[in-house]
């Protein structure tokens, strides 16, 4: 093609033609280019117009073949880079818009429960089956609840203030030692109606309170779960199925219990009970202290002074009661070597023991 | 307790072939778990755990009797030479029924040998953790008290002013106790005395003025029974819980009295060359106790079994019961030494400890009436707890009591019905009024720790004073301070907010009015009773409630409002300029507080409403009109349109 009809500044604008419009990496740089070379006013384009329209008539219509050769080359070269970079941008959106699923998930932050509120609520789901449900008291409790009703002699030295929390103001008034005053309290209420409902079950849990000082095995506040079961003739084998159902519940199937004499006011007869160390497996451990046993509760059936208290004829009536430490529970499953970690709520150690069920 | 095997092994010599560790287990398995065991020293000694209705087995001599209960064997014989009972040699007189028999011998002592004790006995003192004084009728007695179980006393005969009685103290006596303590006697406490007034504290201690040193050349022996009531509150009263106060405070054995004399009478002579002057006892031991009757029926319920009548028999025999059979039962006697048998179910207890708990077979009693549900109140924290922890908190047990400081700056009422007695200190004294003085507590110790985030919640009862005691309620608890947000690249960091506590308690279902505590910057709390949230619903599936099957439009309102406007305020205003607009849902959606966008003292919402009708497709025309009508509603807000 013959350019020299031209001027010098267009044939030089279409020398660098080729180089400006490879230097365009974006689309904006390609539209100024567009507007330098192809636009309406000011640009080469026009300015070709602007020769073609002062060229005398002879030399126009060669002249006009040669500026729209020139117009379409441009026109072509720069749609083509459009389009390429515009291929570019819609590839790098797509990737933009994978959501790199290795990265921390888009999920609220998490919360736990309480490791001791976490070992409440399973035994509550391990008896629930067996038709207990729970009954609750007051912290705040008559001494009448949580010593006469249990058969617990007037002078026992649990009574005493060096054991026992006493309200300033109300003298018979403690803070409750252990859950067992619930059993007197559900049986009072319940030993007019017995008969009709054939019988009482439930769990007790709940915070209690004894005076001791703080220390890595000790608290003034601790939580105990109680459990009672009054029926026709019940026995100590049916207290033995119970909490052997229970523990193999609460801690698989290997863990076997056994019964220990021991004495508790308000049973008759009382045991303590062991379960096969759910750590070691009974082959002997640290926690079990190489014996393969750990004592996990207390127990015994039910003292018929006890039923009497409360307006049971125990002669018609029987049952079993059990009593255990969560606090101790926990601390052996889960190897916490402080029981004071419990009260203390550190967020680092609640996320560690504590869980979301 | 403390046990030295070869001791034991002196009651009941068939355990020498039973090595410790089964011998521990059979402990163990009658009811005396053994605590630890400590076979480095020259004796090996077990620590042996009693229960407190088991005195009679605070000794080498009762361990062993229950020991050969269990393993069918014999008890060695107790070698005592038996004294005949003479003429009184000085006066002795029972004042009261708390002391029915007592037991006295008088000793002339050769006190030229500076110790008399003899080596053995000092080992075996040594084991009991006790140390031999080299005076043989204080070591004696300490011997046969561990040996037995059976406390004794001597007296220097020389000290006595006159003759003995037991009597209960009169108001204003004094005693000074062995321990060098004075002690201010009480009418209730049993004391030995002579004419000058008390020289012992009945079965708890003796006292200065008439013990026995290396001078005294008479002694004046004690073995008597103390009724235990009288003899625990004496030690409880004077806060003395000696090795004499547990024993008689469980339970002596009365038929044991006159034995343990003549046991210390004969040590005395051994040891010490000592001349016996006279053995006289004053009162007798109690009549037989009464006989309990134990049916089949009772004792095979009690075990889950049929237990022989002919087994269960033996094995009360072998405890030292005194059995008789009849048809369906036994009729049964306790031995002298054991308090702790009276009912059906204590000898069901120990026939059932003898043969073994291993023996007790399971079974799932059946259930005869039908269960209850879970009530309200548990299930109910049950599932707030839960709902919290999804919502990022974090459960907390705290203390129930806190100092009274604390408990003002949240609790706002009376403490004095909420008061301790006897706390463990002042910051221990209060039972709290609110919770939220432990949660901060305990959200400042993770922020020590270097925690941002912290949401804490605690479901507890709090105290409020009542006429007649403290009233617990149970509320939530909950402390949120720090930051939130982060976890992730799409949720940016903010400081927490009011706002967001109060979006937590919206969460819960808490429709009343709400008061967020400001704790310190950042920092929050809030606190519901649980009464004050919504009860859960009764049925499993809600009531069906119809819903339109007519396309929804949703058109978004950007209004420019004054800053000051609450946006409650001006929805209420809509919604009421719409109510016959098919409005089913109004909602902010945005809030812009740029100021360089935005007008000063302006701020935009994007307020989003969506429109439905239960009977027809709504047209566009309709709804733009009803949109215009939202845009009225605003206008005398000072809302309008943003251009």
């Amino acid at each position: 093609m013959d350019l020299r009809s031209l001027p010098p500044e267009i044939e030089k604008a279409h020398d660098n033609f080729a180089g400006l419009i490879d230097a365009c990496t974006d689309l904006d740089a390609v539209l100024r280019l567009k507007g330098a070379y192809l636009g309406r006013e000011d640009s080469f384009a026009a300015k070709m117009m602007d020769i073609l329209k002062a060229s005398p008539k002879e030399q126009k219509k060669e002249l006009g073949v040669v500026i729209n050769v020139l117009k379409n080359q441009w026109e072509e070269a720069i749609k083509s880079r459009q389009s390429a970079l515009e291929e570019v941008r819609r590839q790098r959106t797509a990737k933009s818009l994978v959501w790199d699923v290795t990265l921390p998930p888009p999920l609220p932050s998490k919360g736990v429960l309480h490791p001791l509120t976490r070992l409440i609520d399973r035994l509550v789901d391990v008896f629930r089956p067996l038709g207990y449900h729970v009954e609750e008291g007051p912290e705040a409790e008559t001494e009448a609840n949580n010593f006469d009703g249990l058969n617990i002699p007037e002078d026992h030295p649990a009574r005493g203030s060096a054991d026992t929390f006493y309200f300033q103001k109300y003298p018979n008034l403690l803070l409750r030692t252990h859950t067992s005053p619930v059993q007197v309290r559900v049986i009072k209420r319940l030993a007019p109606v017995i008969e009709q409902k054939g019988g009482i079950r439930f769990l007790a849990p709940g915070r209690v309170y004894r005076k001791d000082e703080i220390d890595p095995t000790h608290s003034p506040m601790f939580h105990q779960v109680e459990g009672m079961l009054v029926g026709r003739g019940i026995g100590m084998h049916h207290l033995k199925g119970t909490l052997d159902y229970a523990m193999k519940a609460l801690f698989g199937s290997g863990a076997d219990i056994r019964f220990r004499p021991s004495y508790f006011p308000f049973v008759e007869p009382g045991c303590e009970v062991d379960v096969r160390c759910p750590l070691c497996g009974g082959t002997g451990c640290r926690v079990c202290k190489s014996s393969g046993w750990v004592e996990i509760l207390g127990a015994g059936l039910v003292h018929p002074n006890v039923l009497k208290f409360a307006g049971i004829e125990p002669d018609v009536w029987s049952g079993f009661a059990f009593g255990m430490g969560v606090e101790r529970i926990a601390m052996m499953v889960s190897q916490t070597p402080d029981l004071r970690l419990f009260f203390e709520n550190d967020q680092r150690f609640l996320a560690a023991v504590g869980g979301m069920d | 307790m403390r046990i030295e095997l070869e001791a034991l092994q002196r009651e009941i010599p068939v355990i020498a072939g039973i090595s410790t560790h089964d011998l521990c287990e059979y402990l163990a398995m009658i009811g005396f778990p053994v605590d630890s065991t400590d076979t480095q020293s020259a004796a090996a000694v077990l620590d042996v755990d009693v229960t407190a209705n088991r005195g009679d087995a605070l000794s080498h001599r009762g361990l062993a009797r229950d020991l050969a209960a269990k393993l069918d064997a014999p008890l060695s014989a107790i070698s005592v030479t038996p004294n005949t009972e003479n003429e009184a040699l000085l006066s002795v007189r029972l004042e009261t029924d708390s002391c029915p028999i007592y037991s006295t011998a008088m000793l002339k002592l050769d006190c030229t040998s500076a110790n008399q004790t003899p080596a053995d006995a000092q080992t075996f003192l040594t084991a009991m953790g006790s140390n031999a004084k080299g005076l043989a009728p204080v070591d004696a007695s300490n011997e046969l008290l561990y040996r037995y179980g059976h406390p004794t006393h001597a007296f220097d005969a020389a000290k006595l002013k006159g003759g003995v009685c037991v009597r209960w103290a009169k108001a204003g006596e004094t005693l000074l106790t062995l321990d060098g303590v004075q002690r201010n006697l009480d009418t209730k406490d049993m004391v030995i005395a002579d004419d000058s007034g008390p020289i012992a504290l009945a079965g708890v201690i003796g006292g200065d003025s008439t013990k026995v040193t290396e001078n005294t050349k008479r002694v004046f022996l004690e073995s008597a029974y103390f009724e235990p009531q009288t003899v625990r509150a004496s030690a409880r009263r004077h806060g003395l819980h000696t090795d004499a106060s547990i024993r008689f405070g469980r339970g002596a054995d009365t038929a044991f009295v006159k034995t343990a004399r003549d046991l210390l009478v004969d040590r005395l002579i051994s040891w010490a060359g000592a001349e016996l002057l006279g053995a006289w006892t004053v009162g007798q031991r109690d009549s037989k106790p009464s006989g309990t009757v134990i049916s089949k029926n009772v004792l095979d319920r009690v075990a889950g079994e049929s237990i022989l009548l002919d087994e269960a028999k033996a094995i009360l025999l072998r405890l030292g019961c005194r059995v008789e059979s009849f048809g369906s039962g036994l009729n049964v006697q306790p031995p002298s030494w054991r308090h702790d048998l009276s009912i059906a179910e204590d000898y069901a207890e120990d026939i059932l400890r003898i043969r073994g708990y291993g023996h007790i077979g399971t079974a799932l009693p059946s259930l005869e009436g039908a269960p209850e549900p879970l009530p309200h109140s548990y299930q109910q924290r049950r599932t707030l707890s839960r709902r919290l922890t999804q919502l990022g908190f974090f459960q907390t047990v705290t203390l129930g009591f806190i100092s009274p400081e604390a408990d003002a700056k949240y609790a706002g009422d009376s403490q004095e019905s909420r008061t301790l007695l006897n706390p463990l200190g002042l910051e221990y004294s209060v039972m709290r009024g609110s919770l939220l003085s432990s949660l901060w507590d305990a959200a400042e110790a993770n922020q020590r720790h270097g925690a941002k985030d912290i949401r804490l919640f605690e479901i507890a009862p709090i105290y409020k004073s009542a006429s007649d005691g403290p009233n617990e309620t149970s509320v939530l608890g909950i402390v949120w301070a720090g930051s939130i947000g982060g976890e992730d690249p799409l949720t940016p960091v903010r400081p927490v907010m009011t706002a967001d506590l109060i979006a937590i308690a919206r969460d819960l279902g808490f429709t009343g009015d709400l008061k967020v505590v400001d704790l310190a910057q950042s920092a929050f709390g809030l606190e519901i009773p649980l009464s004050k949230l919504a009860e859960p619903t009764e049925k499993v599936i809600p009531t069906f409630r119809p819903f339109s099957r007519y396309p929804m439009v949703t058109r978004d309102l950007s209004l420019l409002v004054p800053l000051e406007l609450s946006y409650g305020e001006l929805e209420s205003s809509i919604k009421s300029a719409m109510e016959s607009a098919p409005l089913q849902n109004i909602k902010c959606v945005d809030v812009f507080k740029d100021s360089k966008l935005i007008a000063e003292g302006k701020q935009a919402w994007l307020i989003r409403l969506k429109f439905q009708s239960f009977e027809r497709t709504l047209t566009g025309q309709e709804v733009e009109s009803w949109v215009q009508t939202a845009v009225n509603a605003a206008k005398p807000h000072g809302g309008v349109l943003r251009g």
